[in-house]
């Protein structure tokens, strides 16, 4: 899972053959989906760890309170990893059981 | 974004065309499956992690609780449509 795409806006000439317009397109949506995704996994982290780490608001944030939230950010992510696991695996299980499509190959 | 060049859809040709068709419908189809998993990962989150977070690492009963949390929550999925298709029966 790339967070946040690759941000390579060196397209100086305005493409013109299919072929460029294509892989364009492509680059754009991809660098989008990227921010949305990204967008999301950061909103919930940042709901979840403060609510882990930072019980009473002091007037500012204490050392402990930074470090935990680190740790809470690397375990969400972690967290969110096993969560797309289980999910696409069980997907996976229940659609080829239904003779639908293989998803096993599937990975965010 | 904001110097995103116009680009003339009406250049592209049939092949191009398909393949690009074929690709956003993976694309959305990637998206509403990384959607459901930011809501799954949620639910669980609030099930799994309850004690103080002391490591960064996820670990074994956390990954453990993260895939039962999973499973179950596509049991009780299964057996809401299940039961209600008893109810429409009756």
């Amino acid at each position: 899972m790339a967070l946040f795409g690759s941000s390579s806006s060196a397209e100086a000439s305005s493409p013109s053959s299919s072929q460029e317009i294509k892989a364009s397109l492509i680059r754009q949506v991809q660098e989008e989906a990227a921010m949305s995704n990204a967008r999301s996994l950061i909103g919930k982290v940042n709901e979840h760890c403060f609510d882990a780490c930072v019980p009473t608001p002091g007037a500012s944030l204490s050392a402990k309170e930074s470090t935990c939230l680190s740790q809470c950010m690397e375990k969400y992510i972690g967290f969110w990893n096993a969560t797309s696991r289980a999910y696409i695996a069980r997907v996976s299980k229940e659609s080829k059981s239904l003779g639908g499509a293989d998803l096993s190959g599937v990975s965010l | 974004m904001d110097t995103q060049t116009q680009l003339d859809i009406a250049k592209l040709n049939d092949a191009d065309r398909k393949e690009l068709t074929q690709y956003l419908a993976n694309e959305a189809q990637k998206s509403n499956i990384q959607q459901t998993v930011h809501g799954l990962a949620d639910i669980c989150w609030k099930k799994c992690i309850t004690g103080k977070i002391s490591s960064g690492r996820l670990d074994q009963p956390e990954e453990a609780c993260a895939q039962n949390c999973v499973e179950r929550w596509m049991d009780t999925n299964f057996a809401v449509l299940k039961h209600l298709e008893t109810l429409r029966g009756q």
